[in-house]
């Protein structure tokens, strides 16, 4: 599902800064992988680059079998709005829309009309239990509903990929573990699943942790979840 | 449409946002327009107040020449015929209007009572040459003069010696050597002296003296604005009738020309004044509402940044974000822009009548009534929201460019 091949990618600014020096990676269809690292690793400018929300030096990025280069910025909308799904860790709703209008807000961007997509985001907004909340704003939604209006908004589009950037970052212990939960499912539903984080418990609910440190992986742990206690190993 | 529904979605939910522009552009323009309105009223005060010197007049004099000249000898008495009344009117492109004078001097009668008088045989357009100023009833129109009416203007010192206080003169008829006139209107008394004065069409007193040699023209001119201008243009004159009355151009007593340029002059230059004055007032007001409505654009949309971010992350095209930012801002700036020049219009207009209110009936120095020159006040409100619409466009522009996840942590 997703290929790259010798990625870099260099930030030019006052002092040049290479950020990843040669990525190689490969996830499959249906996968559910955790990107790990600390500050500075590279990890959010591999996000942005998986995402096609920035742009590589060098190497080729392959999505869905698609070599994902130079592309203009229309075609790069197209491609993110069709195929990727996103989730970040401060939600990123917009605050002057209500719930079902944050989840249809991809599918009118596919010029779908405003019925259709209407109903379709209902059903997402059902789908995670939020049919009562979807006349409600953002800020009267807690973090956890919030998190969730913003998945239901990842699906809506039925994209290949989801990345999410801190899924968590923002959320308690508990409705960490709902999210997570959550992903899973998703990701079960034979969506292929990137979650970049800096919390080791997050990471092991995932099948693949990828090491990133400063610019180069450092090494890849395979991991079951299905074999971890959560309850002894988080906090 | 989706595309419009979006937007005024958009507008709806962010009441105060949307509030806030409109009212930085409404403020911006209002001020603008009342204080154009404001320093236009100024300058009409002025121009009222300076309307005697505002025309730059001329007047040509009888006189003797001193100098002999194609066999003619010295002591020549000149004056002037229809032939320089017609020379004036069709050869000189600078003269606007001519009124010649003719005069008599004599007694004016009305019952028992009578007072000495100095008619002038006038046209229509000397009351404004003359900035004669009516008390009562009106001046000579063109159709008296057209038909040599017998009417008679009297000032208000015959008034005074004709008429007691209780009888009005307008209708009456009154005796100038065995002539009978009807007052049509009453002026005011001119100079100090406390004879009489009455001025009758031209035409009509020309058929009554059956004269073809007046003493004085009297005449506007128009397009001399310098000081040179006015000097060679009384050169030419004095060398044209030269010509036509056949005496030496260089002899200065034949006939005699004043104008008034010296006082129109300073008079335009007041004006300069004051309109660079109000122009630099105005220009300062538009700049300050263009800096104002330009920041508050500005402000507006990297509040959006973070929008803008989000709804790029979701697939949205660089340029439907910006078609709709900058639909957004015209509307607004166009709403609010009619809005705010509509109210200073009519803040304009209550202001004007409140300060005739004020000053009616009183003796004022200044007569300031706001008045507003809606060429100016449209191409204003056209400036300013096209200014707002560009503020709003430039930073939009840059807030699309910037990578979707920096404007998503925007802050």
């Amino acid at each position: 599902m997703i290929r790259l091949e010798k990625i870099n990618k260099t930030y030019f600014g006052a002092q040049p800064l290479h950020v990843l020096k040669g990525i190689d990676l490969q996830v499959n269809e249906g996968e559910m992988v955790s990107i790990m690292g600390a500050s500075g690793s590279g990890k959010s400018t591999m996000l942005n680059i998986l995402g096609i929300l920035d742009n590589y030096d060098s190497g080729n990025y392959y999505l869905n079998g698609k070599l994902v280069k130079d592309l203009s910025e229309n075609e790069a909308a197209d491609v993110r709005n069709r195929t990727i799904g996103f989730i970040f860790q401060s939600f990123n709703l917009i605050p002057f829309k209500t719930a079902m209008e944050n989840v249809a807000l991809p599918l009118y961007y596919q010029n779908v009309n405003r019925k259709k997509r209407n109903q379709i985001a209902m059903e997402y907004l059902e789908r995670f239990g939020l049919k009562e909340w979807a006349d409600h704003y953002p800020n009267e939604l807690s973090g956890g509903q919030k998190q969730r209006v913003s998945m239901a908004r990842a699906l809506v589009t039925q994209p290949k990929v989801i990345l999410a950037d801190e899924p968590t970052g923002a959320l308690d212990s508990k409705t960490s573990a709902e999210v997570m939960q959550i992903l899973r499912e998703v990701n079960q539903s034979g969506i292929t699943m990137i979650i970049v984080t800096h919390e080791r418990g997050i990471a092991l609910r995932t099948n693949k942790i990828i090491h990133l440190k400063d610019g180069i992986i450092e090494n890849i742990e395979t991991n079951n979840p299905d074999c971890i206690d959560f309850d002894k190993e988080i906090k | 449409m989706d595309f419009w529904r979006e937007i005024f979605m958009a507008l709806g939910r962010n009441k105060l946002r949307t509030f806030l522009t409109g009212f930085a552009i409404s403020w911006g323009i209002f001020i603008l327009i009342v204080l154009l309105a404001a320093g236009n009223g100024l300058m009409n005060g002025v121009s009222e107040e300076f309307s005697d010197q505002s025309k730059n007049t001329y007047m040509i004099y009888r006189g003797e020449t001193s100098k002999p000249y194609k066999g003619h000898g010295t002591n020549r008495s000149i004056w002037f015929n229809d032939k320089d009344i017609r020379f004036l009117e069709t050869e000189v492109k600078e003269v606007d209007q001519v009124s010649p004078r003719i005069y008599q001097s004599g007694f004016a009668n009305f019952g028992d009572k009578s007072g000495s008088i100095f008619v002038q045989g006038v046209r229509p357009v000397f009351k404004d040459i003359n900035n004669t100023k009516m008390l009562k009833g009106r001046f000579i129109s063109e159709l008296d003069e057209k038909s040599s009416e017998k009417f008679i203007v009297i000032d208000d010192n015959l008034r005074k010696k004709l008429f007691d206080d209780e009888v009005s003169p307008l209708g009456q008829f009154v005796i100038v050597s065995g002539i009978a006139y009807k007052v049509i209107g009453i002026c005011e008394s001119e100079g100090r002296s406390d004879g009489g004065n009455g001025y009758v069409p031209f035409s009509t007193l020309k058929k009554i003296t059956r004269k073809n040699w007046y003493w004085m023209l009297h005449f506007t001119v128009k397009g001399l604005e310098t000081k040179e201008e006015n000097e060679a243009f009384s050169e030419y004159l004095r060398t044209q009738l030269a010509h036509l009355h056949e005496f030496d151009p260089d002899d200065t007593s034949a006939v005699y020309i004043r104008s008034t340029q010296e006082e129109y002059l300073q008079t335009m230059k007041i004006f300069r004044t004051f309109e660079l004055f109000i122009w630099i007032i105005g220009f300062a007001m538009l700049i300050s509402g263009i800096v104002g409505v330009s920041n508050i654009m500005r402000i507006t949309v990297k509040e959006r940044t973070n929008e803008i971010g989000i709804r790029k992350a979701l697939g949205a095209k660089s340029r439907s974000i910006l078609a709709s930012i900058v639909t957004e801002s015209l509307i607004i700036t166009t709403i609010f822009g009619y809005i705010g020049m509509w109210l200073g219009m009519v803040a304009a207009e209550v202001g004007g009548n409140v300060l005739s209110k004020v000053q009616e009936g009183k003796e004022i120095s200044l007569n300031i009534i706001p008045s507003i020159d809606i060429r100016i006040v449209l191409m204003a409100t056209a400036l300013l929201i096209v200014c707002g619409v560009l503020a709003g466009f430039f930073p939009a522009r840059n807030a699309v460019k910037i990578k979707p996840i920096e404007a998503m942590n925007y802050r």
